[in-house]
Order: structure tokens, then C-alpha cells, then sequence
């Protein structure tokens, strides 16, 4: 049994298309068999809310009278790119103020944005013969630019590590704190509802899907950046860091719920957003790969207090990191998620009641991304 | 039944008469969660306290009539709630699991009777949700 893109979305535009999430169809594939699962389902929906640096927003800010061409930019004190074209600038989600330590970045600008709250911008400029002025100090809001849109040159990772702490101090990392002597280990993968641990291979998943992003429409465009293909895989799926996706979404149709700034202490700012894929059920393999569940996803235990070389030091379930505790050497680690799964199953549902009922339909890539590739390392030269 | 409370002291050598007192005129079985004695013998120290409701009025009124400020803890870490968005990052850090995870939404719930007040989970939330009051 097969199934074209067309005949999904007439089913869409119909509203007769059977929609489950990545979660809601593991039973149904287990009871069903995925030959008559993917017969019955159209669409499954994926989920993920954590948190991603590599992340950030285009802005257009208008021009003002008498115009200036912007070079040194601050948005609420935090530094915006400025060496775009005049009013053109691009806000990195870690970017900081001017005192670094003051707990707000970048994506706490991009949240603000989307929630409608006034922005501070103080600009400069060289002063030229075409854009006289040299500074400008005013307040801005998400109505009034001409364009915001978020590009995220990575996100959705497809799998990523388990972090702990060997060490007798605490440690303050990007995986959050981790207490000394492993009394506790945390990881972000949604698993079994994450984008791409349910299209491992991106069979359907390309540049120009169609995806939730941050509670509005965006899009996949082009691999994530650090993308690499050859980690090992158990059922399927890379045991660890693999995959990414590049996004991009409108700010104007964003939900701040979905966009989060973070200040992960003694590490620095990120964001959190919410990122949702619809897969298409175009026949039992990928029926049978969406229902993978997560005793059978895998992701590696490492030691954080490590700076170089951290070798996998054991291999657990995401069924067994949900549980609250894992065992290493016969010591009980207790663990917890830096990423949402509540936020990750509000995504997926949210996903599904828009292909039910507001008419998403789906795209098919108009590109594949990258079957092999691996990652290169920096080489230091004088 | 079991109580925390703070109690605020002035002289630092009244933290162990605190203890015998409870234990010894009160019938009380006191744990010492957290002291912290400043240079000058200003001090608190939070307590739980199990035993008797009877007796633990009575020993409050004991200890606040040899000068000391004695006050009931609860909701001393408050969680706000808009910002929360469930991640967990304070789920695995929390000494007393006062926090956990909805078996079906997995929303990150919080017991605010379980806490001890050690504040380790403030610096844990990335979104600053969390917060000790004392
Ligand atoms: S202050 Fe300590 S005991 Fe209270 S909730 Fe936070 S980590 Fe748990
Ligand atoms: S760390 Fe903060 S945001 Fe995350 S679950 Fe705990 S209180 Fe909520």
C-alpha cells in the first residue's frame, strides 16, 4: 500500500484525513500491524520544546526621518548584528548586554517580541551622505518592523547525549546542573515523539516541509548546521547527536508560550521553542518507523566534567531516563529532561488539530538533504 | 504530625538549647534541616518538627518567650507558574523529590510540603520560576 502527498492532503483539504501523534500511534501499530496502521493513518504528528542556541531572528526595522544606516545596534541593551544594509539586522539568541551577567539575551528579546511588549532600540550609525543621521534612540514592537522572521540555523536534533558529573563540584552546564558524584544526569530528546527520531532517514522530511514552529507556520530549509549522518544506530535510530534542521518561521504568527528565552546559569542565554513536524504515512516503513517507542530509543551516558573527549560511558532507554532513575556501576542516578515533553505533546497535538482542522496540508521537500555526511573539527594553524 | 519552622536567634549558642528544649521539656522530635550563624551570633535555622500538635504549640510559645522569632514554614518555594514550561531541569536536582512529573501530561508538578528550604533548584531554572522565601 501506498500513498501520494496529493491524496493526503485532498484528505486534508476534505477534513477526512486521520491524523495520530507520534505518541497516540505506537499502540495502534502495535495492535494493528504497521501494513494495516498505514492504511488507516494519514499523518503523524511529531513534537519537541528545548532549548537550541543556534538560534535567532531577522529583523527589518524601518526607515525613520531623516534615515540612518544602522551599524552599532542594541535591542533592550542587547547587540543586534550590523553589518547588514541600513535598517537590516539579525538578533542572535545568546547575544548579551552590556552586562553579561544581567540574565537576558537575545532570545529574551525574541520572546518579547512575539509577546507584544515594547523594545527599547538605541542605534548608530557613521553618518553618510545618503543616511545623514548618526543615532537614534526609540521603541519598537513587533507590529511596527516591516519583517521578523525566525531563522534558526540549528534545531530538532536528532538525539543527543545523557549528561552527568563524576567530579566532586557541581558543574553548570548547557545540559543544566548536574550535582557532583552522579546524583544526577539529565538529557533533551523528546524521544519518541522528537521530529527525527521518527523519520530517522528523512525519507520525507527535506527542504520545504511544512512545520509547527513556535505556535505558527514555518518551514525546514536547508540541513542544520554540525548535521552528520554516520553515529551508530539501534533500531533505526542514531544512538546519539546526528541530524538538525535549519528553520524558519514569521514572528508575527508566533505564540511566546512556544519561544522562550533561557538563562541557563554559568552557562549563558538560549531559547527554547517549539518545533513540530508532520510526517506523511506514504507506506508501511514509514508507518513502522513512527511508531517507534522509547524503550527502543537509546542515547549515551557521558561525563560533563570531562572538557575534551567524553567517551560514552553506558547506553539507556528513554523509557528508562523517564523513569526517574537509571543505574550505573550499581549506583542510583536519578534523572530529568532539560526539554519540555509537556510542551513536546502540546506541539504534536497542537500539529494535529491543524491538519484536522484548519487545513495544513503537507509539502513535499523540493530537496533532500544529505544521505552521508560527516562532521570536521577545527584544525588550529599558524 | 510534622511541621518546619524558622527560627530566628540572636546569641549563637542557643541553637543546641533550641534542640533540648524540644526533645526534653516537649516530648518533640526536631530535625535540624539548615543553621546558619552569622559573625556577630545572629543565626536561623530551619526545623522540622514531629510530634504532637499540643506540644508543638506550647514549644512555640516556650521558644518565642525566651526571645527568639519563631515562624511556621510553608509555600517557602513558590513556583510561578506562567513562566514554568515543564522541562524538569529541577525534577533530578531536589533532595526531597518536591518536584515531579505528570504521569500522563508530564507537566512538572510541585509539593511544596516536601521542601527543606535548600534552595537548590533556583539556580536550576532557566526561566527563573522558581523562588525561596524564608
Ligand atoms: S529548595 Fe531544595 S528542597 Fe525545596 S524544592 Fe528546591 S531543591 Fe527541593
Ligand atoms: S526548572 Fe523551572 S521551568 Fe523547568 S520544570 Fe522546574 S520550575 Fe519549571
Amino acid at each position: 500500500m501506498t500513498k501520494t502527498y496529493e491524496q493526503i492532503n485532498e484528505k486534508i483539504r476534505a477534513k477526512k484525513a486521520v491524523v495520530y501523534t507520534a505518541e497516540e500511534v505506537i499502540d495502534l501499530v502495535k495492535k494493528k500491524g504497521a501494513e494495516k496502521a498505514a492504511e488507516e493513518v494519514d499523518v503523524v504528528t511529531t513534537g519537541t520544546f528545548g532549548a537550541m542556541c543556534s538560534s535567532g531572528a531577522f529583523l527589518n526595522l524601518g526607515h525613520a526621518s531623516p534615515p540612518i544606516r544602522m551599524t552599532d545596534i542594541r535591542l533592550n541593551d542587547v547587540e543586534a548584528y550590523g553589518g547588514l544594509a541600513a535598517v537590516d539586522t539579525y538578533i542572535g539568541a545568546t547575544a548579551l548586554t552590556s552586562d553579561p551577567k544581567g540574565g537576558y539575551g537575545g532570545a529574551h528579546v525574541i520572546e518579547d517580541l512575539i509577546a507584544g511588549k515594547k523594545i527599547h532600540l538605541h542605534a548608530w550609525g557613521p553618518g553618510t551622505d545618503c543616511y545623514v543621521r548618526k543615532d537614534i534612540d526609540t521603541y519598537i514592537t513587533l507590529d511596527d518592523i516591516n519583517d521578523a522572521y525566525l531563522y534558526n540555523p540549528r534545531n530538532a536534533y536528532q538525539n543527543y547525549s545523557i549528561a552527568t558529573n563524576t567530579s566532586d563540584r557541581t558543574y553548570y552546564t548547557y545540559m543544566g546542573k548536574l550535582l557532583p558524584r552522579m546524583k544526577n544526569a539529565t538529557f533533551s530528546s523528546a524521544g519518541q515523539l522528537s521530529p527525527l527520531i521518527n523519520d530517522p532517514h528523512l525519507e520525507t522530511i527535506g527542504m520545504g516541509t511544512k512545520i509547527f514552529f513556535g505556535g505558527g507556520e514555518g518551514y525546514v530549509v536547508w540541513p542544520g548546521t554540525q548535521y552528520k549522518t554516520n553515529v551508530e544506530e539501534v533500531n533505526g535510530v542514531p544512538v546519539g547527536g546526528a541530524r538538525t534542521l535549519a528553520l524558519i518561521g514569521d514572528m508575527k504568527q508566533m505564540d511566546a508560550k512556544y519561544v522562550r528565552g533561557l538563562d541557563i546559569t554559568g552557562y549563558g542565554i538560549s531559547m527554547a521553542v517549539g518545533v513540530g513536524v508532520p510526517i506523511p504515512i506514504l507506506n508501511a516503513d514509514i508507518m513502522r518507523r513512527c511508531a517507534i517507542s522509547d524503550e527502543e530509543i537509546f542515547a549515551q551516558l557521558q561525563d560533563y566534567s570531562q572538557p575534551v573527549d567524553r567517551p560514552a560511558m553506558a547506553r539507556y532507554s528513554y523509557a528508562q531516563l523517564r523513569s526517574g532513575s537509571i543505574e550505573y556501576e550499581g549506583k542510583k542516578i536519578r534523572t530529568s529532561s532539560m526539554s519540555s515533553y509537556y510542551g513536546a505533546k502540546k506541539v504534536a497535538a497542537e500539529l494535529k488539530d491543524w491538519i484536522e482542522s484548519k487545513e495544513f496540508t503537507l509539502n513535499q521537500p523540493v530537496l533532500e538533504f544529505p544521505k552521508e555526511r560527516t562532521l570536521k573539527g577545527l584544525k588550529e594553524r599558524k | 504530625m510534622e511541621k518546619k519552622f524558622k527560627i530566628e536567634f540572636t546569641e549563637s549558642n542557643v541553637q543546641d538549647s533550641v534542640v533540648y528544649i524540644l526533645v526534653a521539656e516537649f516530648n518533640l522530635k526536631p530535625n535540624i534541616l539548615k543553621a546558619q550563624i552569622e559573625g556577630d551570633g545572629t543565626g536561623v535555622m530551619l526545623v522540622s518538627i514531629e510530634g504532637e500538635e499540643a506540644d508543638m504549640v506550647k514549644a512555640v510559645e516556650r521558644l518565642k518567650g525566651i526571645g527568639l522569632l519563631v515562624n511556621e514554614l510553608s509555600n517557602h518555594i513558590t513556583r510561578n507558574h506562567d513562566k514554568c514550561f515543564s522541562c524538569g531541569a529541577c525534577v533530578s536536582i531536589c533532595p526531597t523529590n518536591s518536584f515531579t512529573y505528570d504521569p500522563v501530561t508530564w507537566e512538572v508538578h510541585v509539593n511544596t510540603d516536601k521542601c527543606i528550604a535548600c534552595g537548590a533548584c533556583v539556580n536550576a531554572c532557566s526561566v527563573r520560576a522558581l523562588s525561596l522565601i524564608l
